[in-house]
């Protein structure tokens, strides 16, 4: 169990972040070092891309909570997209759609940081 | 109980031996010269029991001194020197033989004391050499050993048939011409000398030279017509045969000796080391089972690698999945050890499965940029179970290359330090497995103290609560507030994260709650100012979902407000509905985003409305498919279950969870509390 996989491709000026399986308390710091990464090289867009993953828990949404917020102030933001029922039902819970914005298609979510310039 | 028995036979031997050598003493007093045969055979027994006796009592004594060969050799050196100077001085001060001369009482008394001395230091070269032919001999020799003693004792008694006739005197030869070949057979077998260091081996040539010499002198001044020889055999015929062969003995058993060493010498380094990587080798096994600390024990590796492998330099350096660290040093700086490190292993094509020798020109072109250079470098992976945890590095500066057994040896070096390695690992693993459950029994017991361990009651509302403890403590929290006589408030929160630092923020929020349901009775605006609150104390990555709600006793009207937490579910006659008014979780959002999302909720209980507030523990417990539990199955419990007593229904839930997640540890709290209004009463 607990098997979890990330990773990290560049869409034009974006980072997307591909997460697959489970997101939880032992492996949220490796999506927490993929985070680290970006802000050193001071990359703010980012589209989190969730069509692989099973579970998320609290300690899963904590790592996007930690960081949106340098994110947004350094004008980037994170962005989710490609969500399952699930997994969506929740961030809706938790009333998650309210702060960060979901989109169906990663391509979508791209796009959106490419309109605000 | 044996070594008292040892003891006596020893204390006896003694005294037997002294008791023979004084009857010979009185003996020879008496009648100083044997003239007749009776007296001469007398005489001869007597000289053979004190020499027997004494042997027998000199030789136990020795036993415990077999550890020091040297000193055995030494000793026995000594002795022939003595005797050496005794016969010397003899010879030049009482001239040459004159068998004229008179033997008067004085003569025989000193002649006699001159006897003992001989007697004495002759028995103790004599147990020497027993004592070295038995030293370090793997297989039973005593046969061949007692042969020669038997022989020894032939050749002794034999003097007594020339007594009666002076031409019968070839048994006599014959009898010292086999103890010689014996006595030849015996010396060969000196394979002590291998077990001594090299220092102790050049030590020992020299000796044995001297001494062979000495003996060989000895032979020349009691075959040759000196007086003592004069003396000696006058005295005992016997004795002189036994001391010439015991001479013999010496100078032959020397002189092999000599020889022999004198070809183990180049040999004697190899085996040092060899001796010492054993040792080595044996106090690091100690080692490991006593430190744990696994620094300290890699520096006595290096330490020993650098001595026993002919190294210049070693170090040793761990392996984790990301990075070489070094571990220690022994004769290299760590600058300079991290970039040879560097050098060979950053590349990364090559692991070094085993032990490989690297001629360092061949790696790095440019060797003069640091103060040491190396020539030929060894390195021996730490292996345990396949898995690479480390390297140790000996490295050389001269040209010649590792040999077999100093690769050998620095492989086994290599293995004990991933034994310890190991093992270092697990002892800490376990100290924080101790750490990590005082923790969480911490943890459970705050939570405890938290939670309330009473439900209130009233007529008109019914409530029952249910807690089931995660293993981890989850941060489930649940309370109730009497705000009036009417007003009941209550809350169903959970936090975050897991054990202490969940418990932690669980006391907060209680706290947090409990002092602003006194002074708030909205309770949306009590979860707005309970987010104002949090916002001091929460870490970004921690949230809190709450449930906070007032329900009126007296007309049942249920005001409630949700921040994130799972619905409400509300099971009326035969409907159940989840309730979930917006809001966002306590902590997600401090800006004006909490405040507008969250919506109030207000609803008229009708008779027998059973409203059930419950932790995400229900809903995501999962079945070995991992699967949700879900809604729709609390759903239906709850209304299948409906007209049982609110107790019944939380233990049907549990029992269904059970049957669910079994075979499945229970990851989060499992929080049910159940109002049920009855309206009749």
């Amino acid at each position: 169990m607990a098997e979890f996989n990330v990773n990290l491709r560049g869409v034009g000026s974006v980072s997307v972040i591909d997460v697959k399986g489970y997101l939880d308390a032992h492996t949220a710091p490796e999506l927490e070092n993929i985070f680290n990464k970006l802000l050193d090289e001071r990359q703010f867009k980012v589209v989190v891309n969730f069509n692989e993953l099973k579970y998320i828990s609290s300690a899963g949404l904590g790592v996007f909570m930690a960081y949106v917020e340098t994110m947004r102030e350094n004008k980037g933001d994170i962005k989710f997209s490609n969500m399952k029922e699930n997994v969506y039902n929740i961030f809706d819970l938790l009333g998650f759609p309210i702060l960060y914005e979901f989109y169906k298609e990663e391509k979508e979510a791209v796009h959106k940081f490419g309109d605000q310039g | 109980m044996r070594n008292q028995l040892k003891n006596i036979a020893r204390s006896r031997g003694l005294e037997n031996a002294i008791l023979v050598s004084i009857l010979l003493f009185l003996f020879n007093l008496i009648f100083p010269l044997h003239d007749t045969n009776i007296l001469a055979i007398i005489n001869e027994l007597l000289v053979f029991l004190s020499v027997f006796l004494l042997y027998h009592y000199v030789h136990q004594f020795l036993n415990s001194k077999v550890d020091s060969p040297l000193t055995l050799v030494l000793n026995a050196g000594i002795l022939a020197a003595l005797i050496f100077f005794m016969v010397s001085i003899a010879n030049s001060i009482l001239g040459s033989p004159d068998s004229s001369k008179g033997i008067g009482f004085f003569n025989s008394l000193f002649s006699v004391l001159l006897i003992f001395v001989f007697i004495g230091s002759i028995v103790y070269i004599f147990s020497t050499f027993r004592e070295l032919f038995f030293l370090r001999q793997k297989k039973d020799l005593s046969t061949f050993y007692n042969t020669m003693l038997v022989f020894f004792a032939l050749s002794f008694f034999s003097n007594i048939l020339i007594l009666f006739d002076s031409s019968f005197d070839y048994p006599k030869d014959a009898f010292y011409v086999v103890t010689i070949v014996l006595i030849c057979l015996n010396s060969t077998r000196v394979s002590w000398i291998a077990f001594l260091t090299k220092k102790q081996k050049y030590y020992l040539l020299i000796i044995a030279i001297i001494l062979s010499a000495l003996f060989g002198m000895n032979i020349a001044t009691f075959t040759d017509n000196g007086i003592m020889r004069q003396i000696v055999y006058t005295f005992s015929p016997g004795l002189h045969t036994f001391m010439s062969l015991v001479m013999i003995y010496g100078t032959i058993n020397f002189g092999i000796i000599f020889f022999t060493t004198l070809f183990h010498l180049p040999t004697a380094e190899a085996f040092d080391r060899k001796a010492e990587e054993v040792s080595s080798l044996m106090d690091l096994t100690n080692l490991i089972t006593q430190v744990f600390d696994f620094k300290e024990l890699a520096e006595t590796i290096t330490t020993i690698t650098t001595r026993v492998c002919n190294s210049d330099s070693a170090w040793l350096v761990l392996k984790s999945a990301k990075n070489i660290e070094l571990s220690s040093v022994h004769n290299i700086g760590y600058v300079d050890a991290d970039k040879i490190t560097n050098n060979l292993l950053g590349s990364g094509e090559n692991d070094y499965d085993s032990i490989e020798i690297i001629q360092y020109d061949s790696i790095i072109s440019n060797t003069n940029e640091g103060g040491q250079i190396f020539k030929s470098i060894a390195i021996a992976p730490l292996k345990v179970q396949k898995k690479i945890n480390g390297y140790l590095f000996a490295a050389r500066q001269r040209d010649n290359n590792f040999d077999q057994d100093e690769k050998k040896a620095v492989q086994a070096f290599a293995d004990y330090a991933a034994v310890a390695l190991e093992n270092a690992k697990l002892i800490e693993e376990s100290i924080e497995k101790e750490r990590l459950e005082k923790e969480l029994d911490v943890a459970r017991d705050i939570q405890r103290k938290i939670l309330p361990s009473t439900v209130p009651t009233s007529n008109r509302l019914e409530i029952s609560a249910l807690f089931v403890p995660a293993f981890e403590v989850g941060g489930d929290y649940y309370d109730f507030f009497e705000l009036s006589n009417d007003l009941l408030g209550f809350v169903v929160a959970d936090v975050s994260g897991k054990g202490i630092s969940s418990a932690f923020i669980m006391a907060e929020v209680k706290g947090i709650f409990e002092s602003l349901s006194k002074i708030i009775t909205n309770p949306k605006e009590l979860l707005i100012k309970a987010n104002d609150t949090l916002k001091r104390s929460l870490d970004k990555r921690n949230f809190v979902t709450a449930i906070y709600g007032i329900i009126n006793k007296k007309n049942g009207l249920l005001n409630f407000a949700r921040a994130g937490h799972t619905p409400i579910l509300i099971c009326s006659g035969e409907k159940i509905e989840s309730i979930q008014p917006p809001g966002i979780g306590l902590g997600l959002d401090y800006n004006t985003g909490f405040a507008s999302s969250l919506k109030e909720m207000e609803i008229q209980l009708k008779n027998n409305d059973i409203i059930i507030c419950y932790s995400d523990g229900i809903t995501e417990a999962k079945n070995h498919k991992e699967e949700d539990f879900g809604y729709d199955r609390l759903d239906t419990i709850v209304l299948n279950n409906r007209e049982k007593s609110l107790d019944l229904i939380s233990n049907a839930v549990m029992k269904e969870l059970s049957v669910f997640s079994k075979n499945h540890s229970q990851h989060d709290d499992i929080t049910l509390v159940l109002f049920k209004w009855n309206q009749n009463n």
